[in-house]
């Protein structure tokens, strides 16, 4: 377990908006084709961790490395060709373009020159489509592929938010709190796809909801102010005091596979 | 028959039906210019959600290089044409460069301040462009064996190349690169996230736009034979920007409508009324609140009805998501 490369790591970490420290000596590893959980109370920096690690917030110290490769100053887009794709906490489609198309850019965005050539056509070879509808097959949204994403009801805006970050094939797929808003059926649902998805991708994921922490995850990071607190197995981390200590009464429950 | 065909069936027949309709093929010619013109803004705004203040700038430099390449050379028609569009190219490239580093109101604002600082640029280096006079006697050289000195054979002339660019814009809007530029319109952070480099697409955007409307403006100055400081001036891409607007910016037709209407309507209305420009703006504070589309919007309203009228209420109607947004 020690000896593998990491797929993505973190080193000392910190980011800092002004003079706001919003994550501070993160030091992060992801072991490969594993289910990596983040959890911690509002306002503890998963987010900006999530951030900083796609590239959308620039480090202010420390490094991230891909692979063993240094990937701290590529900047957001540049690292999904390299294999990362996130989902976003607060939906972010494209309203008005319909299911496929949406999954469609998704899938293109791993050679995103391609689509720089303005005589091109859409997809001529078909690959990027062909992505789409296997994606839109998986989760459940292919009786609404022409639907404007816009049109969509909440949970599927939520699995189409998933679907993004599964076009793109990375090999580490981030997902920002996938259940947020969802009723009980759409979340056991999310719960299966995420273990789904850990057959053939690396998901690191931040989720509130302890019952699908608690049950999919290989390993554990909690995080509180900008820090980690403790990271380990599923079991280990459930009873430890400082996480009781942590979420001071927001029970940690959900019962460990 | 798809959109596209039928839009550029559409623009064909604008092509045919001008000179059935109009007197002077001077201003037959500056319909399908500024459609160029219109078409090329809307490949910006419609297309990718940037308004953009620096038209004129490619315009008035497209007139310059075309009648400069004429005055001072002896290259044929053609290569001014060429240069003029490659000028265009460049210009809009440096100008979208610079500007989409901002967002919102201050992406407006430089490109609005480029455009004020080529106008001054062009009015200060009186001995290359003419200044206040312009850029006077610019000749219209045959082109091969046609002579294009009667206005009629210009307007043939610029009808082809209108024709030329419109299905060329056409292909970029359709093509991949058209679909991306949609996506980022629509939500750019995420185009980002999903591994679009959006400034790149932003700027060939841009290119695309420069080199059109750097070919319209030469088109013009050869039109009039001059290449006046108006082309240049702030007001020329508040002109395109307008016509673009009244046409809609949903589709590219539109804005040869928006076009047409713009420069037919100035026409009409200033050979009896000087302050027609005022009506100008009582139609745009119109088009602004109550009809968004466009006189495009307008028409698809109008062949709706007339459906409607026609068909019995049994036969279901075309569904709205595939009308809504059309390219």
């Amino acid at each position: 377990m020690s000896t593998q490369v990491p797929i993505l790591a973190a080193d000392n970490l910190g980011v800092r908006y002004g003079s706001f420290v919003a994550l501070s000596d993160v030091t992060l590893s992801i072991r490969p084709n594993t289910i990596h959980s983040v959890i911690g109370p509002n306002g503890a920096g998963k987010t900006t961790l999530f951030h900083a690690l796609t590239g959308r917030v620039r480090a202010s110290s420390g490094r991230i490395s891909l692979n063993g490769r240094d990937i701290t100053h590529v900047s957001d887009d540049k690292r999904v060709p390299l294999g990362i794709a996130r989902s976003f906490q607060v939906t972010s489609l494209f309203q008005n373009l319909s299911v496929r198309e949406n999954l469609r850019l998704a899938a293109q965005g791993r050679t995103p020159l391609q689509a720089l050539a303005p005589w091109r056509g859409v997809d001529p070879r078909g690959g990027a489509l062909a992505v789409a509808d296997e994606v839109m097959e998986r989760l459940e949204l292919a009786h609404v592929s022409e639907r404007a994403a816009g049109e969509l009801s909440h949970g599927q805006q939520r699995r189409l938010e998933v679907g993004m970050a599964v076009a793109a094939k990375p090999r580490l797929i981030l997902l920002d709190e996938p259940t947020s808003g969802m009723g009980i059926d759409d979340v056991e649902a999310m719960k299966a796809l995420i273990r789904d998805l850990g057959r053939d991708h690396t998901v690191l994921f931040i989720e509130h909801n302890m019952g699908i922490v608690m049950n999919i995850s290989d390993t554990v990071t909690v995080m509180r102010a900008g820090r980690v607190l403790v990271e380990g197995p599923p079991a280990l981390v459930r009873d430890d005091p400082e996480v009781r200590r942590a979420y001071l009464g927001n029970m940690i429950t959900g019962d460990i596979a | 028959m798809n959109r596209a065909s039928l839009h550029f069936v559409l623009a064909a027949l604008v092509a045919i039906a001008l000179p059935l309709f109009m007197r002077s093929g001077t201003l037959a010619s500056e319909v399908l210019i500024f459609a160029m013109a219109a078409a090329a803004c809307n490949l910006l705004l419609g297309y990718t959600g940037l308004l953009s203040f620096g038209q004129g700038i490619f315009f008035g430099l497209g007139s310059y290089a075309a009648g400069l390449t004429l005055l001072h050379t002896s290259l044929p028609l053609g290569a001014a044409l060429a240069l003029a569009t490659i000028a265009g190219a460049v210009a809009a490239t440096g100008v979208g460069w610079l500007s989409i580093r901002r967002q919102g109101v201050y992406f407006v604002m430089l490109t609005l301040a480029f455009s004020q600082f080529f106008y001054f640029l062009a009015y200060t280096f009186k001995d290359v462009t003419g200044g206040d006079n312009g850029l006077l006697n610019i000749p219209r050289p045959a082109i091969g064996p046609f002579a294009l000195g009667e206005s009629w054979a210009y307007y043939a002339f610029v009808a082809v190349l209108f024709l030329l660019v419109f299905a060329a814009l056409q292909r970029v809007a359709s093509s991949t690169f058209g679909r991306t530029l949609l996506a980022i319109r629509d939500n750019e952070e995420r185009a980002r996230a999903i591994g679009f480099p959006v400034r790149l697409f932003k700027i060939t955007a841009f290119a695309v736009s420069g080199a059109v409307t750097g070919l319209a403006g030469a088109l013009h100055a050869l039109l009039i034979g001059v290449a006046p400081l108006s082309s240049i001036e702030y007001h020329m891409s508040e002109s395109i920007l307008i016509m673009t607007i009244i046409g809609g910016s949903g589709n590219l037709f539109a804005s040869v409508l928006g076009a047409g209407f713009y420069v037919i309507v100035s026409d009409l209305l200033s050979s009896i009324w000087p302050r027609w420009l005022l009506l100008l703006g009582g139609l745009l504070v119109v088009v602004a609140l109550f009809m968004q589309k466009g006189l495009w919007g307008l028409l698809e309203r109008l062949v709706e009805a007339l459906q409607n009228g026609r068909k019995s209420p049994v036969e279901a109607p075309v569904r709205p998501e595939s009308e809504g947004r059309s390219i």
